[in-house]
């Protein structure tokens, strides 16, 4: 049964129309509405920094993604994902910088949109190297091993290898005009905003079909109960294994975004930090839900971006309030998850689902 | 009742604090000038002293008459040396409408590089790697100081010039030198290229290089490395904490080699750090010593005294200085700008810092030049050793006067 409450006087027929995208008009009309607003809405009214903003919470909720199907759809908890985003990040530059291009892809624009599918390819294959262990452990010790993932890959494998590569020992800087898509050269925030929200739309699409099909459902079932699922006769190592390919595709394809935002590159880009954050942002939108990864991605940067808005006038009458900034972004990012984990534990997309079904259901809201 | 009244309290002043925070319209006469700095992150054990010090150089200058009568509001922010986090402050200050950025570390300048570019904001920070200084590639980014192949360059030349005539196999060998430093690290790689070249060219056997890491604690491997090399003098590109852990291993295993080291290793609390095994070791100054007797040297110290009375002189450093030289020569090019009308990111570049030619700041900095076609700031800089309980000048080295075709035709830009 979908999870949805349907409004009065409409009703499931059959299961086609049951698991269907857009079930009623009203529902097709708030998609459509949704994608005017993200697609000519905020590009249109919003000023550069707020579409700055937005690309920013874009690439937050593509890197959750793969965290709440990690965390969320299938109960494997990970504190390594960042590896997997500056995998992606890399393998993308590297290419763009590097490979010998035919020069008809290069005239065409295809460079770029290629490195981005193959840096989703080789992050999804470097994650499942880091989920093998799943096949024999779970719960902390997992955790340890999605850890490793990130201190191999960021701090010892790219830091000392990958960002040497061309011999200049600094970070990778793309000159302009490399970051293309076939006539389109990504060159100003709106762009980059217009290439995350094409990208995180596919995301969602792709994230949203794939919970309805086959794996999608062994899942779920392991992330309920592993063991019942094993004996339902889901191998459950290698839809775990799907699971780890899938997540670091999705993180794969975040980082090659993350490049097309800076037209520059270095291992401090993913720091360990991020893949806590992205933990917590799956934590306080809710675990187990795609709303979940965006809501928490909206939250999460919005409050940060106002509480530093705040901060400015403050700052005049109470100037080690500057000093300690990092220390209050980071209090408040632990007080966030404190406070949902104690007051709303399903996070924020639960209460956008309550909402939801209070007006589905009204006047009758019992 | 009561929780109606706390309620009420709460709403207000959250809605007084973000009218102020989002209010974007400039007072009159102001001119925004934003600031990224390092004050909790893994640059922090520097950065906070230069985040306090430009605080308080901004301070001075709006007390000194600003930019030609208009006051300067700074702006800052610390990003602990998160990139992401970087680029999302230098968004918000371009959103207040911010003219120039202060900004920090090789992390912060290397990933805005390309947008300071294409927005034509100046970006003047503390990272002084020869990459940014060909205007060509780079032209909006700036620093007041000798960028760090010329810091290397000077280090030799200075010991080459004044310490190796001393020693007993001079005229007998070539002197033998070696690096160590975090080879993966931008900062402590940057101008490994260009030393070594000098180093060549002044005659020496070049060894092999040993990897330490900017958080090493234990360097003795390292050291027994480059034993079997027996150098005669050692580069440390590193920053204070693992230079000063690599001086006492050298000290313990009697390595018995002099030491040169680049800027951001050879501060204050280096001689606290080493003791004795920092005895006679030269480092490259792009300024003075915090205290130390030059010009406006005063200024600094009577401003730090009355904004930050809180923080104990004798634990101010070389980074507070540092952070002066950079606002100075952003003030100067300010007030250049404002002259010839034009305020404008753009206008700051072409009509303030490019006009510069020997600028003096004082604080023993090297004179400041800025062209069109180079960046690089100083010609030379001051190498200072530590020699019985204080800092003390050994050479002011200008590597332009030494190789003049080289440093035009040869030196630029790495």
């Amino acid at each position: 049964m979908s999870s949805v409450w349907l409004p009065c006087g409409n009703y499931h027929e059959n299961y086609v129309i049951d698991q269907g995208w857009w079930q009623t008009r009203v529902i097709k009309g708030k998609m459509i509405l949704l994608l005017a607003i993200v697609f000519i809405g905020i590009p249109l009214f919003a000023s550069e920094y707020w579409v700055g903003v937005a690309t920013m919470i874009g690439y937050t909720a593509m890197g959750a993604m793969g965290v709440q199907l990690l965390i969320g759809y299938t109960g494997l908890i990970t504190l390594g994902h960042a590896a997997f985003i500056a995998v992606g990040a890399y393998t993308s530059t590297l290419l763009v910088l590097q490979f010998p291009w035919p020069q008809f892809l290069l005239d065409w624009g295809l460079a770029y949109p290629i490195s981005i599918l193959i840096g989703g390819l080789v992050a999804g294959i470097w994650s499942v190297l880091f989920g093998l262990p799943c096949a024999k452990v779970k719960g902390f010790y997992l955790i340890l091993t999605t850890m490793a993932a990130q201190f191999i890959t960021v701090d010892f494998v790219i830091t000392q290898y990958v960002s040497q590569i061309g011999g200049r020992g600094q970070a990778f800087s793309l000159p302009p005009g490399t970051i293309k898509i076939g006539p389109w050269i990504i060159d100003s925030d709106v762009k980059s905003y217009y290439l995350m929200a094409i990208m995180l739309t596919l995301i969602v699409i792709i994230f949203a079909n794939l919970l309805r099909s086959r794996p999608g459902r062994a899942w779920v079932a392991i992330r309920d109960n592993d063991i019942a699922a094993e004996a339902l006769g889901i191998n459950i190592v290698w839809y775990k294994l799907i699971a780890f390919f899938v997540a670091g595709f999705m993180g794969g394809l975040a980082g090659a975004f993350w490049v097309s935002n800076t037209a520059a590159l270095s291992p401090e880009h993913f720091p360990w930090f991020l893949s806590l954050w992205l933990v917590g942002v799956i934590l306080i939108g809710g675990a187990g839900s795609i709303h979940g990864a965006i809501f928490g991605s909206i939250f999460m940067v919005l409050i940060m971006e106002l509480l530093q808005m705040a901060v400015i006038p403050i700052s005049d009458y109470y100037p080690q309030l500057l000093i300690n900034f990092a220390y209050l972004k980071d209090s408040i990012f632990g007080l966030a998850i404190c406070i949902f984990l104690i007051y709303e534990p399903n996070g924020l997309a639960y209460r956008w689902w309550q909402i939801k079904n209070y007006f589905n259901l009204w006047p009758f809201s019992y | 009742m009561k929780r109606s009244i706390f309620q009420g309290f709460f709403v207000s002043l959250l809605a007084v604090v973000f009218a102020f925070g989002f209010s974007t319209s400039a007072a009159a006469e102001q001119i925004k000038i934003g600031g990224i700095m390092d004050t909790t992150g893994a640059t922090s054990d520097v950065g906070k002293d230069y985040a306090i010090g430009m605080a308080e150089a901004y301070k001075y200058i709006n007390e000194n008459g600003g930019v030609n009568g208009k006051k300067i509001k700074y702006i800052w922010f610390d990003y602990g040396y998160r990139i992401p986090e970087a680029i999302t402050k230098y968004r918000l200050l371009k959103r207040l409408g911010c003219v120039a950025i202060m900004g920090w570390g090789t992390g912060d300048t290397e990933a805005l590089s390309p947008t300071i570019n294409k927005d034509k904001i100046p970006y003047i920070s503390a990272s002084y790697s020869a990459h940014l200084t060909n205007p060509k590639k780079s032209r909006y980014n700036l620093f007041f100081s000798s960028d760090y192949s010329t810091n290397a360059r000077a280090c030799i030349t200075a010991w080459f010039d004044k310490k190796w005539p001393e020693k007993p196999d001079y005229g007998k060998r070539a002197p033998r030198f070696a690096c160590s430093y975090h080879f993966a690290h931008p900062y402590c790689s940057a101008p490994i290229k260009a030393i070594k070249d000098h180093a060549r060219l002044l005659g020496f056997e070049v060894g092999p290089d040993v990897n330490v890491s900017l958080f090493a604690l234990d360097t003795k491997s390292q050291i027994m490395a480059l034993k079997k090399f027996k150098p005669d003098l050692v580069w440390h590109g590193n920053t204070t904490m693992s230079v000063s852990a690599t001086l006492r291993d050298a000290y313990a295993l009697e390595l018995g080699a002099d030491h040169i080291i680049n800027n951001w290793g050879f501060d204050e609390n280096l001689p606290r750090l080493a003791g004795e095994a920092a005895e006679g070791v030269m480092g490259a100054t792009p300024c003075a010593f915090y205290g130390q007797n030059y010009k406006n040297m005063d200024k600094v110290v009577e401003t730090a005294k009355k904004y930050n009375p809180g923080v104990p002189q004798n634990k101010r450093l070389i980074r507070t200085i540092q952070a002066w030289g950079d606002a100075l020569i952003t003030w100067e090019a300010l007030k250049r700008a404002d002259k010839a009308g034009d305020l404008s990111g753009h206008g700051i570049m072409v009509n303030g810092f490019e006009t510069m030619r020997n600028f003096d700041i004082g604080l023993g900095a090297s004179p400041i030049s800025f062209t069109s076609t180079d960046h690089r700031a100083t010609t030379g800089c001051l190498v200072q050793e530590w020699k019985n309980g204080k800092f003390q000048e050994v050479e002011r080295v200008d590597i332009k006067k030494r190789w003049p075709d080289k440093w035009e035709k040869e030196w630029f830009g790495w």
